[in-house]
């Protein structure tokens, strides 16, 4: 049983990857669309969800990974500028979180609210690397000297380089420097009182999370294959804190469950609108979908998607006669009336 | 001289409108440690709603004053219908649920107004005075006034009325407020409606400084350095920050955008720095946040274990 749930992960994942083969162009763009989503929602997770500390430059940073990788992929690096693009955005990341190391809460918010200004005006007027306004374009990846082109490839890697992402993530929670990140969350004095290196903990969630970013910065890159900077503006960076917030901020289900939510929201608004044919108000519908669905999740389940999706596995399990929830109903001890923990 | 001059009376009639909309922010931050990220949202809605209003055929003044009141109904029952819900959620929940709102609005006004530019309803009379050799606008000076009159009248409601002590109270230590009788709640629901009713001003005056677009709703991001310069749980301080950034804006789009493209042009090869006074608020926040955190006015908090 155990080792059944063991490979579940990778065994998902490889069905989606088969099944993304399959499918059609506009199908094999969603699933890489929601999946490099993800591998950024991951990194983002790691230093809001584990680490406790919120920041809005993460469309900053995925924009740092996708002119990295434009740059390298067009000079010719083929795998290595998803690599590079990794380091340049785990680079800046640190850039970001250094001085911001005396910052606690609200203030690094605000610090990487500047961050991402500071970024969004360096895309646009350092034009010999960026090339401005006008954007760079990117040649596709090359990939043991063939280029990935077309929906379905793009997916796979995708997928592969989530998986990549997410088995990481998962080994560097079980590792102390994981464990140590979550007292930071919980508390940076007791963390300190504990003899945790706070601000060590922290430089590794922000470069480590920056990594992550620049990877799906990177991916952003090689599938839209131009770079601008209206691409990599605040409102990329609310979007990926509203998939970690809505997903669930510190679980593994959390950033996919995210990812899928505000991906597929907005696509679904959209095909729903061209059928009732109001394609004039369908911007301004699709966007106010989008804000009052938030409104209403985070009103109604705080605590995101990933909750809900566990309310709604213990409700299915217990309509179903299982052997296994009537051992632990029979097990477990019946609380006393007025138990704290009710 | 004059040109500095004006430069600077510009900027300090902006300055003072980000003042009165950081203000809001800062008022809720206080009472109850919530960010209000929609707090651009609701000067970009007041502002269309005045314009609403003077397309139905109120006179300007009257249609700025209905505004207001209607703004300051919206953020009351923001925090009725939604935040009094979310007493238990976590800070970051609510400061997420405030950046659902900005997107609402954003997309409610385009449902309605559309993307386009709008030409803002003329306020205050057309024309201008000669001031020490410069001449400003009406526009300029009652925005100015308006904001200035409102931010100083605002702080003393919150110093000497029996309602800005409660206020206070709320504020300093929510549990010891609760405990002599205080409806705390009721508090920040009196804490939204003015800080929504000051943003709607701030929204209006600033459409008539230049003109009414959803862009308006980015005036909550430029408040955001204010609030910081100012100390994020100072009110005085964001009024003399927001006016510091006015006048600091004006003079790097005026002054110092001219002359480093001159420098760059004739030295490199870039030709043009972009929109620089939209980024020098951030410059300066990186540099504040790394001297003084607590900004220029605010305190430096203390924490128990």
């Amino acid at each position: 049983m155990a080792t059944l749930r063991k490979l579940a992960v990778p065994i998902l994942f490889l069905v989606t990857m088969l099944a993304s083969l399959t499918l059609g162009r506009f199908g094999a763009y969603l699933v890489h669309s929601v999946a490099i989503a993800a591998i950024g929602a991951l990194g983002l997770n790691l230093l809001t969800g584990f680490c406790g500390q919120i920041s809005f430059a993460q469309g900053a940073l995925l924009g740092v990974g996708a002119y990295t990788a434009g740059n390298l992929g067009n000079a010719g690096w083929g795998i290595w500028a998803i690599v590079g693009a990794g380091v340049a955005s785990a680079m800046t990341s640190l850039a970001i979180g250094l001085p911001a190391l005396r910052l606690r809460g609200l203030y690094y918010a605000i610090a990487t609210l500047a961050a991402q200004f500071i970024l969004e005006y360096l895309f646009k007027i350092l034009e010999p690397i960026t090339n401005g306004i006008s954007g760079l374009l990117i040649q596709p990846l090359k990939l043991f000297g063939r280029p990935v082109v077309g929906d379905q490839a793009l997916a796979v890697l995708s997928l592969a380089l989530l998986l990549a992402a997410y088995s990481f993530l998962r080994w560097l929670m079980k590792t102390n420097v994981g464990r140590a990140m979550l007292i930071v969350r919980e508390n940076e004095l007791v963390a300190k009182g504990m003899g945790i290196d706070v601000a060590r903990t922290k430089i590794w969630a922000f470069v480590t999370s920056g990594f992550i970013t620049g990877v799906a910065g990177a991916m952003i890159g090689f599938t839209t294959r131009l770079a601008n900077p209206e691409a990599f503006q605040l409102s990329l960076s609310v979007d990926q804190v509203a998939m970690i917030i809505v997903g669930g901020q510190g679980t593994w289900a959390g950033p996919f469950l995210g990812a899928a939510f505000v991906v597929l929201l907005p696509e679904a608004i959209q095909r729903t609108g061209e059928a009732f044919d109001i394609a004039r108000l369908l911007f301004a519908l699709r966007d106010m979908a989008f804000g009052l669905l938030i409104i209403l999740f985070l009103l109604f389940e705080p605590r995101g998607l990933s909750a809900l999706l566990r309310r709604l596995v213990r409700w299915v399990s217990s309509l179903l006669p299982s052997t296994r929830t009537s051992v632990l109903t029979v097990k477990s001890h019946p609380s006393p009336p007025g138990d704290p923990n009710e | 001289m004059t040109f500095y001059l004006q430069i600077v009376t510009a900027g300090l009639a902006t300055g003072s409108v980000y003042a009165l909309i950081a203000l809001g922010i800062v008022l809720i931050y206080k009472c109850s440690g919530v960010v209000n990220f929609a707090q651009g949202g609701y000067a970009m809605l007041g502002a269309y709603v005045t314009y609403a209003l003077t397309r139905l055929g109120l006179s300007p003044i009257l249609a700025l004053v209905a505004s207001v009141a209607v703004m300051a109904v919206t953020g009351a029952a923001t925090e009725f219908l939604l935040l009094r819900r979310m007493l238990k959620a976590p800070v970051v929940a609510v400061m997420m649920v405030t950046l659902g709102l900005l997107i609402l609005f954003k997309a409610f006004c385009l449902a309605i107004w559309g993307p386009d530019q709008i030409a803002f309803p003329q306020l205050f009379p057309v024309g201008s005075v000669e001031m020490g050799g410069i001449l400003v606008t009406y526009n300029y000076i009652a925005a100015a006034a308006l904001s200035l009159l409102l931010s100083v009248g605002f702080l003393a409601f919150y110093r000497y009325t029996p309602m800005g002590l409660m206020q206070r109270c709320a504020a300093d230590n929510g549990r010891a407020a609760l405990a002599i009788g205080i409806h705390v709640s009721n508090q920040v629901s009196v804490a939204w409606a003015m800080s929504s009713a000051l943003a709607g001003l701030g929204g209006s005056l600033l459409a008539t400084l230049n003109s009414l677009s959803l862009g308006l709703s980015s005036i909550g991001l430029v408040a955001f350095p204010v609030i910081v310069l100012g100390g994020l749980n100072s009110l005085m301080g964001s009024l003399v920050a927001g006016l510091l950034l006015g006048v600091l804006e004006a003079v790097t789009d005026g002054v110092l955008t001219p002359a480093l493209e001159t420098y760059l042009r004739s030295h490199t090869a870039i030709y043009s720095v972009g929109a620089l006074q939209q980024v020098v608020p951030y410059l300066l926040v990186g540099l504040m946040l790394m001297v003084r955190p607590q900004g220029i006015f605010g305190e430096r908090g203390t924490e128990r274990v």
